[in-house]
């Protein structure tokens, strides 16, 4: 089997990355935003609350999610594809670490900005939407895009749970013509073709924000 | 199938013994991945050809998923006639796969010292190896405290990972179990609430220990 029929058959799983890491996407985006500017605006027990569900999803291991739910929802009734508990948890937890992105960067905005607000009569929902989330947005992105790396990767997970990605996909070759030499060097370029220009991106995105900063100096 | 308390609480012991074999992973992995980090990061500083060679490995570790590198290294080391126990090669994969992001961790925390003290080191007729050892690396593990913390609950959180190769860690354990019993609700929660506590315990220990750092710069 030549290397290029290897690369071939580990991108029939493509498509079932893809899918997970869109439907990931479409879950991690809208909680983090909703967790963090919760997280950022609330106190009391409703912090507490949010806090908490953030650190759940933050501090478990995927895998360990993936099997729960994957494996023990049916036992409850609920019946849910691999694609969607997939999904779902990779999503929710790339999404607890975006929230943590979206808190910092609100709390790393100047304090006047809220006070023009109010003396031009906004609401506070109108000051976060119109004049702190636009602001913060920048200072997030180079945060976001690394989670969305993070997601891109974590996707190998769902080939655990029997899902024919291109880890799945890999394995299977591997399996049937026996060279994992081939297969796996494949499937580390497949992923390094997937994620490079977004880690790229990630780079220049740090730099225009000024989170990253050049060498100071050589030791 | 319902959740059985009591048959969670039996299986609370060898889960808890499997602990043993995941903190030692953890201990290993993480100090392996701060050293071999350490060391791309200056060897990244060495030279301009060199920069560019480690910033490549760097990126191409980062750019692909830890699962995948860790059957690269099971099943294509045997290949070449290494045959190392499932352990080593979990914890090779742990160090490898960190060190990229600790490199990025040390790279920043070298950068905020500042140039006075390299010059100062220079004065005072040091060479590079204790420039870096004497004046570098003490004032650098304060900037970096909490980022480098950060990672290391991050190689606790992937060693359920090592399941997949049969390292006997508490996450395979709970798998064990799971196949054993075709109960996967208890097993799961069981593992599941360990990881998430000892997670947080973690975080907790390592912001007390920021903010100690955080108050003994300022003295």
């Amino acid at each position: 089997m030549s290397f290029a029929d290897v690369l071939a058959g580990i991108y029939q799983g493509f498509g079932v990355t893809a899918s997970v890491t869109l439907l990931g996407m479409a879950y991690a985006v809208p909680f983090a935003f909703i967790a963090g500017v919760l997280q950022f605006s609330t106190r009391g027990w409703p912090h507490a609350a949010i806090t908490a569900v953030i650190e759940f999803w933050r501090s478990s291991p995927v895998i360990i999610l993936l099997y729960a739910f994957y494996y023990t929802l049916p036992g409850f009734g609920i019946r849910l594809s691999g694609l969607a508990v997939g999904g779902l948890v990779l999503g929710l937890n790339i999404g607890g670490y975006g929230s943590q992105a979206v808190r910092a960067a609100l709390q790393s905005l100047d304090r006047g900005q809220a006070e023009a607000g109010r003396s031009l009569g906004f609401r506070r929902w109108q000051i976060l939407l119109l004049i702190e989330l636009p602001q913060a947005l920048l200072a997030m992105m180079p945060t976001f895009v690394n989670q969305f790396i993070q997601l891109v990767k974590s996707t190998a997970l769902v080939s655990l749970i029997t899902l024919s990605d291109m880890t799945f996909r890999a394995k299977e070759i591997s399996q049937l013509h026996y060279d994992p030499v081939k297969v796996y060097t494949g499937l580390l370029v497949a992923y390094f073709v997937l994620c490079y220009p977004a880690t790229i991106v990630g780079r220049w995105l740090e730099r225009k924000v000024g989170a990253g900063r050049k060498f100071a100096h050589d030791v | 199938m319902t959740f059985d308390p009591a048959f969670a609480l039996s299986i609370v012991p060898p889960i808890a013994r499997a602990l043993t074999t995941t903190l030692a992973v953890t201990l290993l992995s993480c100090v392996f991945a701060a050293l071999l980090g350490f060391g791309l990061e200056i060897t990244r500083r060495s030279s301009k050809p060199m920069r560019y060679a480690m910033r490549f490995v760097i990126d191409f570790i980062r750019s692909t998923p830890v699962l995948v590198q860790l059957y690269f290294l099971y099943y294509v080391l045997p290949v070449y006639g290494i045959k190392l126990p499932a352990l080593v090669v979990g914890v090779a994969a742990l160090s490898l796969y960190y060190c990229g992001y600790l490199a990025e961790v040390f790279k920043a925390g070298i950068d905020g010292i500042p140039r006075g003290q390299f010059e100062a080191a220079k004065a005072l007729g040091l060479n590079r190896t204790k420039t870096v050892l004497l004046v570098i690396a003490p004032q650098m593990l304060r900037n970096i405290a909490a980022p480098m913390g950060n990672y290391f609950i991050s190689i606790f959180k992937s060693t359920p990972y090592l399941a997949v190769i049969a390292v006997p860690e508490s996450f395979g354990s709970a798998l064990d179990i799971a196949s054993d019993t075709f109960r996967y609700g208890e097993p799961m929660a069981v593992v599941g609430a360990l990881f998430l506590a000892i997670a947080i315990t973690l975080s907790f220990l390592i912001r007390k220990f920021e903010a100690r750092l955080a108050l003994s710069a300022q003295r």
